[in-house]
């Protein structure tokens, strides 16, 4: 197995970073886009195009409620996202021979 | 800043690795609720409330209950231990939403009722059927609200399989049953104690591996 084998949609930092926050929720939680924005100290636009690029892989979830000043962006990993994390740690255990 | 790279060039599997792990930790510390120095803020609070409350009454005969100023003592300690709860808890929580989110406001609320019903009702029916205030200012405030309380976050727990709480809350309730039958004074001591190792074992048993 080589690095090659890494999901690439998670093997980069950023994403990496977003995937593993979101993960430390319990399964159905989600985080609002400033907090995790916060969390990660991402440029907006920055975070927004990462978050696209892992819910177009099908491994983010988000939803917008309100409009306008008042609207709220939260995030969500999905179940496939949450397996996509744990398939991406076991190769990197395999690479690694342990964490 | 980061987040710098757009893609995963660069990154070797051991800097992932390392990100990663960095990233989860990171991410649990400031989802916690119980971080280790609230544990410990909780620690003294109980130990400067119960000790207070047993040092105004271990030499009472007969025993009269705690004096105003304890009393006061004790509710500031409580006040502040509230305050600072809730501050840990909007700041782990802030942007968070879902289901655990609403189980925890749940499970907080059964919490504070058993908390303020539990025992003033208990004292306020033994003072109506008269009662001594050893029964209704010693035993029942020191050990009511260990069994009641403890047993509502023993159940909390069973429901989740939690079983570092359970053995937590397990232990208050022992602690207030053996304070029930401590004297009116010694329960004092009794429940403090229990609550304080309940606490301390309950951090250490939840620490981070």
């Amino acid at each position: 197995m080589t690095a090659d084998s890494l999901d690439p949609v998670i093997h980069a930092p950023a994403r990496l970073r977003i995937v593993a926050t979101l993960a430390a929720l319990p399964d159905g939680d989600s985080l609002s886009f400033t907090r995790l924005q916060d969390m990660l100290e991402l440029t907006p636009g920055n975070l927004i195009t990462h978050l696209r690029k892992l819910e177009d892989a099908g491994y983010l979830k988000s939803t917008t409620t309100g409009n306008g000043r008042g609207s709220r962006t939260s995030i969500a990993l999905t179940r496939r996202g949450r397996t996509a994390l744990d398939t991406y740690t076991d190769a990197l255990r395999d690479l690694l021979g342990g964490l | 800043m980061h987040g710098t790279h757009d893609d995963g060039e660069g990154l070797d599997p051991g800097g992932a690795a390392r990100l990663l792990a960095r990233t989860e930790r990171d991410a649990r510390r400031q989802f916690n609720l119980s971080p280790p120095w609230i544990t410990a803020v909780m620690g003294v609070v109980i130990l400067v409330a119960y000790g207070a409350l047993w040092l105004s009454t271990r030499d009472q005969h007969p025993y009269r209950g705690p004096s105003l100023g304890v009393v006061a003592l004790v509710y500031g300690a409580v006040a502040v231990a509230i305050a600072v709860s809730a501050k840990v808890y909007r700041r782990a929580t802030a942007g968070v939403s879902g289901p655990s989110v609403r189980q925890q406001q749940a499970e907080g609320v059964a919490i504070l009722v058993s908390f303020v019903l539990g025992s003033p009702v208990l004292q306020g029916a033994a003072k109506h059927y008269g009662a001594s205030d050893a029964i209704v200012y010693g035993v029942i405030p020191a050990a009511a609200p260990l069994i009641v309380v403890g047993t509502t976050v023993l159940g909390i727990a069973a429901s989740k399989a939690d079983r570092r709480q359970f053995g937590a809350a397990l232990a208050v309730v022992i602690a207030g049953v053996v304070a029930a039958f401590a004297g009116p004074s010694g329960a004092w001591l009794v429940a403090g104690i229990g609550l304080f190792v309940a606490t301390v074992g309950y951090a250490v048993a939840s620490r981070p591996a």
